[in-house]
């Protein structure tokens, strides 16, 4: 058998010398063998019935496996229970999962096995011709489009073939309006600018109670969020309240008023990537994310001490209402979250 | 004429009436605490002060003022003392960025003893009366969740602060280390006050927090340390692509 493939080969146009099928390879003429000399054993030729058999009972086991699989899947979905406190709920996915993997495997590994061992393996030799087509056939293809574009007429009207260029050209300018919906021309309206805190909005826990003077102890914090409809859902809107000694917050001179007798109020969004900020140390009046390491210096207008935040946290000033209760001054100082390219001209050392 | 008789009587007076208006106050207004029976409050402030001396004098002063070895307890109240000595961490074994929760030293009966000894010097925060555990499951995750979780991860595993500090694990928390540790604020823990999270409030989260700990199971079957992606991801690779690796070499092996 392996006498034929050697003749197919070298008919095949290659002239290396063909040695015999033992006889061993020389390196320094070709370091990986001779590729023209072929190397496969065949499995299946040597293979007695009995080994065949064996091999033939191994491949039916799995595939019986993936049956069995099967139908374990089935009846975990029908049978097992899933229902929140039910006895072994919990290992409902889990089970499925089994069953799938055993189901699906089986066959893979079932079909595997049996092209290893009881397919037929004989070496067989494709043939490679070029893929160029002949050269009477690219002449022919040529003379063919220089035909078609001589009767288009281009050529013999130069009005005809101004004007399409002109038309080609006018239809390419259409995607210029599609330009102003991008960047700074969409951003005109500063939607990213602003949060749902304005100008009297109370600050609201978590439970839609609003905070006044006296809930926080020295060392404590809270959640709010503004005192709008649908308030507690707006995700940028997020923010903290953290009371600490009034001697202990650094408040610089344009921030004076954002801060109510140790109370300041910031975004929790990081400034880096957005995680919420909310890990709070009380003895080192750090905030912290987790998610990268940023660390922002809550007493002093929540610098960045540590960590790949490029800018502060974004404050919310905030003041007493009339009842005791905080309410904002107005929106964050600037646009709260990951930097963005029109973000700049928003920033305000001011209340906006 | 300033007689000696005279000017001490003054002092007299005030002092009896600061006696008087004390005595009143206790025997009307005063909110009730669980070792009610004023014998066995004394004897427990009395047992308190001894054990008080003999462990902890030597860190937090003769007289609770504190010193180089430790904060004033003055106001810290007796929840500060059950949050410390029963989670162990007080007496503490070692200087560290934070002190470890580790074997309490004491007994329930000496924490209560010390801490009615440290509430009588000088007030502060105390347990409520009745259960600490009994709040509403559903309020005290949707509250951890949005007060607690950020630190201590979504199932109270804890995590990392900043320079070796940590939010510890609660899984090993008792109800009344939970509920003093919201009360008091150890270390860098916010406090939250009683009106920052009302007594209710407290409750729902020691409930949700112990039920974590106790009955919650792992949809899934098996819950990895509880830490989320990492260690699944872990899982998946470790397990997963090592089978898919063994598979492969399998597949592409010569018959």
């Amino acid at each position: 058998m392996t006498d034929s493939i050697r003749d197919r080969l070298k008919a095949t146009g290659d002239d290396s010398e063909a040695t015999a099928p033992d006889a061993p390879v020389s390196h320094g003429e070709h370091p990986v063998g001779d590729p023209t000399v072929s190397t496969h054993h065949s499995y299946h030729a040597e293979l007695d019935p009995q080994s065949a058999k064996r091999a033939e009972l191994a491949v039916a086991a799995l595939f019986m496996l993936a049956v069995v699989g099967t139908l374990g899947f089935i009846a975990s979905y029908v049978f097992w229970p899933f229902e929140y406190g039910e006895e072994y709920y919990e290992y409902y996915t889990p089970m499925l999962g089994i069953f799938m993997t055993l189901a699906l495997m089986g066959l893979g590994a079932g079909a595997i096995l049996w092209a290893k061992t009881l397919m037929v393996d004989d070496e067989t030799v494709q043939e490679r011709h070029l893929l160029s087509s002949a050269d009477e056939d690219k002449e022919g293809a040529v003379a063919i489009i220089k035909e078609g574009a001589a009767d288009s007429g281009l050529g013999k009207y130069p009005i005809l073939r101004r004007s399409f260029l002109m038309a080609n050209g006018a239809l390419g300018l259409i995607a210029v309006p599609f330009l102003f919906g991008m960047g700074r021309f969409q951003h005109k309206e500063a939607v990213m600018a602003k949060t749902g805190w304005h100008k009297g909005s109370r600050l609201l826990d978590e439970l839609g109670r609003p905070v006044k003077l006296g809930d926080l102890e020295v060392g404590g914090v809270k959640s709010v969020f503004p005192d709008v409809p649908g308030g507690r859902r707006m995700a940028d809107s997020a923010a903290l309240i953290i009371r600490m000694r009034p001697e202990k917050l650094k408040s610089r001179e344009s921030r004076k008023d954002w801060v109510v007798d140790g109370h300041v109020v910031y975004s929790v969004i990081c400034t880096h990537l957005g995680c919420p900020v909310k890990l709070y140390e009380q003895q080192t009046h750090h905030l912290f994310c987790p998610c990268h390491q940023s660390t922002f210096d809550a007493a002093d207008a929540a610098k960045v001490l540590f960590g790949p935040a490029a800018r502060n946290l974004p404050q919310l000033a905030i003041t007493l209402d009339d009842e005791g209760y905080f309410v904002a001054q107005g929106d964050f100082n600037e646009p709260v979250g990951p930097s963005y390219w029109e973000r700049k001209p928003h920033y305000k050392d001011e209340v906006k | 004429m300033t007689s000696t008789r005279s000017r001490f009587s003054g002092y007299a007076v005030v002092v009896l009436a600061l006696a008087l208006l004390g005595g009143v106050y206790t025997a009307v207004a005063a909110p009730k605490t669980e070792a009610e029976d004023p014998v066995n409050q004394s004897i427990a402030v009395k047992e308190g002060r001894e054990l008080y001396l003999q462990g902890c004098s030597t860190c937090h002063g003769l007289n609770n003022q504190g010193g180089a070895g430790g904060p004033s307890l003055i106001g810290v109240g007796a929840s500060s003392v059950i949050f410390q000595v029963e989670s162990g961490r007080m007496p503490l074994a070692r200087g560290a960025a934070q002190a470890q929760r580790k074997m309490s030293k004491y007994d329930r009966t000496q924490t209560d003893q010390l801490a009615a000894y440290i509430q009588s010097v000088g007030g502060g925060p105390e347990l409520p009366a009745g259960r600490l555990d009994d709040g509403e499951l559903a309020l005290g995750g949707d509250l951890f969740r949005t007060n607690c979780s950020s630190c201590h991860n979504f199932a109270g595993v804890g995590g990392a602060l900043t320079r070796a500090k940590y939010a510890p694990s609660l899984t090993e928390a008792s109800a009344r280390v939970i509920y003093t540790a919201m009360q008091t604020g150890p270390e860098n823990m916010p406090r939250f006050s009683d009106n920052t999270l009302t007594p209710d409030e407290k409750r729902a989260i020691t409930r949700y927090v112990r039920h974590l700990t106790t009955e919650a199971k792992d949809p899934g079957g098996a819950g990895l340390g509880r830490y989320g992606p990492v260690p699944e991801g872990l899982v998946v690779f470790l397990v997963g692509m090592g089978l898919l690796i063994v598979i492969t070499l399998w597949i592409g092996a010569r018959a």
